[in-house]
């Protein structure tokens, strides 16, 4: 296609009630905000013709997320203040757009060039301190692999690959919060609230798990 | 009015599919400030339910009433509803988060007979009783309303009220006189009595139920109509479809915009309860067909749209429509669809309107595989007429096609069954013929047939359905005659079509049958993964019905029947004649394309047919 495209690259969140959509449900609710903007996108080429747009790694089903991008390829320049505008108003909220700019051609696609995931697993359990829960998370790093059992299939993961970083317990407002980094792989990725409910389940303390969020999404060699 | 927010999310971690439950979508309605609040219920899942434009042309109309806020509900799935029960949450509305019981009317559609057992559920998980005697004066008018209403008996203890017919402008009467009503104070009982006076709208408890000899007949001094006559809308461009429906996160059957062209179907099949039921036939104009479809999609961001009837492809100005929408839609990755076409040329010519070079399927209905049973049923296409159809679509260069029949018509023999076969085989060699040899490996007929089902209001509502035995029978000779090599082959569960034919033409004694099988344990009996036929057996011989004799036994044409205090405008008359012609192999035409054939609807609803053309060719 001779035709310049204009590769908008949006960022959004996926926070309140909406964290309970499924990945291709998000896709689907921002083409379709996409559509009621008017914008003028461009489609793919083919039997089914598609709009012409890539998303950030899946989050599951419960999940949130602060920073979640999508790009989508326009015919026509708008500048990006005004496509934030008019995708904020069609947007439902809870998926709103918090930024908008235009990227490179040639620049690789959200899904290969972030590979690492920066996650906020909040748990509400007021009688045990952050330095227990720390410890617990230690001792399940320290033990090399995790095994998780998800929709009848096992699959292991390597704790070493996965984390890249350490996990860090703070407290907030009587609730421990857990920052931690998980690298994502062609294999799919460490899901944070199974690491942490097994740090639960083997230090005996309840599993309250009370929120995961998405905090962040970056390249590896961007890492400090 | 209190959110119960707070009590659902914790269930929502533990729970299939929480999209079903989290409402937010864009075009859904949030009106707390209302006064008088309706929740509105498709008996079955979210994903089934949003797909229903029933329930979709009420919301638009109740939400735009001043004071008046329409809000969705559904039947959760099991997993859902179990977890509702042990965390002591009752049924919810979506937009608000309310409890359904605290709601002012509780609307509930009945879109097939199957979905009896999750009505009972939705009122149970509700807080509601069962049964309209059992209410206290509190709890919300629950009223029924859709296609299951033209023969409302197997569940008419659980409603206060139904309403027969359309609901755009009846829906508006019964709120206006329940919102006089409580605002005079009156009982339960007065209100529903008010509420029997609005035309259209039949109130359970002040009949006695039909038996075999007499029909149902209302109670001394209830003053509630003889006869309950449909309600119809005269002309369709007094409404707009909805513009800006609610769209889903969830992947939901029908998930597309959908714009209504006409409404009513006057080609007569005999076996076809939709083609009586909605009567006559009023198409809308163009522009508001093209208006519409243009505004949905805008305000959507829809990718399909549907342009939906009982026949679009009858429409009189069909290809106006579908060329003026082709050209506005053109580079917008939007996909226009169309229901099933007319088996002649001109079918073919509109779905090449709405392809845009690519070839999908087509989709056909020839229904029988003789000629004498298409007389018979009356589905007025020849065998010419298929075949010329399917050799025009493939030479045109599609290799899909999806037809669809029935067996256990009336007066239909092995012979017929047979004719199934030799028909797609005849079907087969045409587009062998006409197709490039290096395209052959592509052609794929899918032959879906379902089960004959002796519906209310039909020239066919006398006739005995086929036994299990004999459907069964039947399928296997189907299957034997069919061919294998580029078919493939679907046909209904012959148990779930036994079931409906038993729900279809009971009358009130089904409920206690009903309301046994809901409480061991059913609900869902539309999906066939659940569906148990040994709960039902058991219910029936637990009340002492026999439930072959109910599906199976022809009626005697004077019988009373459970339905014949509910008019469709047709005449019971007209019904009867069209059986003797049926009997005797002879069509009767389309009144839409020429004279009127008599049936009643016109002259006893003070309606006409409303063409938007000059003519329909």
């Amino acid at each position: 296609m001779a035709d310049t495209l204009f590769r908008l690259r949006v960022t959004y969140g996926k926070t309140g009630r909406l964290r309970y959509l499924s990945h291709l449900e998000v896709a689907r609710a921002c083409e379709r905000a996409i559509r009621r903007a008017g914008l003028e996108y461009a489609v793919t080429q083919g039997f089914n013709q598609r709009m012409k747009l890539a998303f950030c790694p899946a989050l599951p089903v419960g999940t949130a997320g602060t920073v979640e991008v999508y790009d989508v390829w326009l015919k026509r320049f708008v500048a990006p203040d005004e496509v934030l505008g008019m995708l904020r108003a069609t947007t439902p909220a809870g998926l709103t757009p918090v930024r908008a700019h235009y990227v490179g051609e040639r620049e690789a696609s959200v899904a290969a060039a972030m590979t690492l995931a920066d996650y906020e697993v909040v748990i509400g359990h007021p009688d045990r301190g952050p330095g227990r829960l720390a410890e617990a998370l230690g001792d399940v790093v320290m033990s090399g692999a995790l095994e998780i059992e998800h929709k009848g299939a096992r699959k292991v993961y390597d704790l070493a690959t996965c984390l890249p970083e350490g996990a860090r317990v703070s407290e907030e407002d009587g609730r421990s919060v857990v920052s931690l980094t998980v690298r994502m792989g062609a294999q799919g990725s460490l899901r944070p609230d199974a690491l942490v409910r097994e740090a639960l389940r083997r230090s005996g303390m309840s599993d309250e798990l009370m929120s995961v969020t998405r905090t962040g999404l970056r390249p590896e060699e961007a890492r400090a | 009015m209190s959110d119960l927010w707070t009590q659902v999310e914790p269930l929502l971690a533990h729970v299939e599919r929480p999209a079903r439950y989290i409402d937010s979508e864009f075009g859904a309605v949030h009106r707390p400030e209302a006064a008088y609040r309706v929740a509105l219920l498709y008996p079955d899942t979210y994903e089934l339910g949003m797909a229903n434009q029933a329930i979709a042309i009420l919301y638009d109309r109740l939400n735009g009433l001043d004071g008046v806020a329409a809000e969705r509900a559904y039947v959760p799935w099991k997993d859902m509803g179990d977890a509702m029960r042990a965390a002591g949450v009752p049924l919810f509305t979506l937009e608000s988060v309310t409890a359904v019981r605290s709601c002012d009317l509780f609307g509930i559609t009945m879109p097939y007979e199957l979905t009896c057992t999750n009505i009972c559920e939705a009122l149970d998980l509700a807080g509601i009783a069962l049964r309209a005697g059992d209410r206290e004066e509190t709890d919300p008018v629950v009223i029924g309303g859709g296609p299951c209403a033209f023969n409302p008996e197997p569940v008419a203890d659980f409603f206060d009220a139904i309403l027969v017919g359309e609901g755009e402008d009846a829906i508006v009467e019964i709120v206006a006189a329940h919102r006089a009503a409580k605002a005079a104070g009156l009982s339960r009982a007065a209100v529903l009595r008010t509420l029997a006076a609005v035309s259209g709208v039949y109130v359970p408890t002040l009949y006695e139920p039909a038996d075999r000899k007499a029909p149902a007949r209302p109670r001394e001094g209830s003053g509630a109509p003889a006869q309950v006559v449909k309600r119809v809308v005269a002309d369709l461009g007094s409404h707009r479809a909805p513009t800006c429906p609610v769209v889903p996160f969830m992947d939901v059957i029908h998930d597309r915009a959908n714009v209504e062209v006409l409404r009513g179907c006057t080609r007569g099949c005999r076996f076809c309860q939709a083609g009586m039921i909605y009567r006559p036939v009023r198409e809308r104009t163009s522009d508001d067909i093209v208006r519409d479809a243009l505004e949905q999609l805008r305000c959507t961001g829809q990718e399909e749209l549907s342009l939906t009837s009982l026949s679009t492809t009858d429409h009189s100005e069909i290809s106006d429509v579908l060329r003026r929408l082709s050209t506005a839609l053109r580079g917008r990755a939007v996909t226009v669809s169309l229901p099933s076409l007319r088996l002649d040329s001109f079918g073919v010519d509109m779905a090449r309107l709405v392809s845009e070079g690519s070839r999908g399927g087509l989709t056909f209905a020839p229904e029988a595989g003789t000629q004498r049973l298409r007389d018979v049923i009356n589905k007025n296409i020849t065998e010419d007429d298929l075949l010329g159809t399917v050799r025009i679509a493939f030479e045109e260069g599609w290799r899909r096609l999806k037809l669809y029949f029935m067996i256990g018509l009336p007066t239909e023999t092995d012979d017929d069954v047979r004719g199934i076969g030799e028909l797609v085989s005849r079907v087969l060699a045409i587009a062998r013929e006409v197709t490039p040899p290096a395209e052959r490996g592509g052609i794929r007929i899918a032959v879906s047939v379902s089960t004959f089902v002796p519906k209310a209001h039909t020239p066919f509502q006398w006739e005995g359905q086929l036994t299990l035995q004999q459907v069964q029978d039947r399928q296997h000779v189907l299957r034997e005659t069919m061919p294998r090599k580029g078919v493939d082959l679907h046909w209904h569960d012959s148990e779930i079509s036994f079931l409906e034919g038993t729900l279809a033409r009971g009358g009130r004694e089904l409920s206690r049958v009903i309301e046994r099988v809901w409480r061991a344990g059913g609900g869902f009996d539309a999906w066939t993964e659940v569906f148990g036929l040994s709960r039902w057996t058991g219910a029936f011989e637990a009340e002492g019905i026999d439930p072959v004799e109910l599906a199976s036994s022809p009626r005697a044409i004077d019988a009373a029947l459970p339905w014949d205090h509910i008019s469709s405008g047709v005449t019971k008359a007209y019904l009867a004649i069209e059986r003797e012609r049926a009997l005797d192999g002879v069509v009767t035409p389309d009144c839409s394309f020429g004279d009127c054939t008599a049936c009643g609807v016109c002259p006893s609803l003070g309606v006409d047919v409303v063409l938007a053309g000059e003519s329909r060719g």
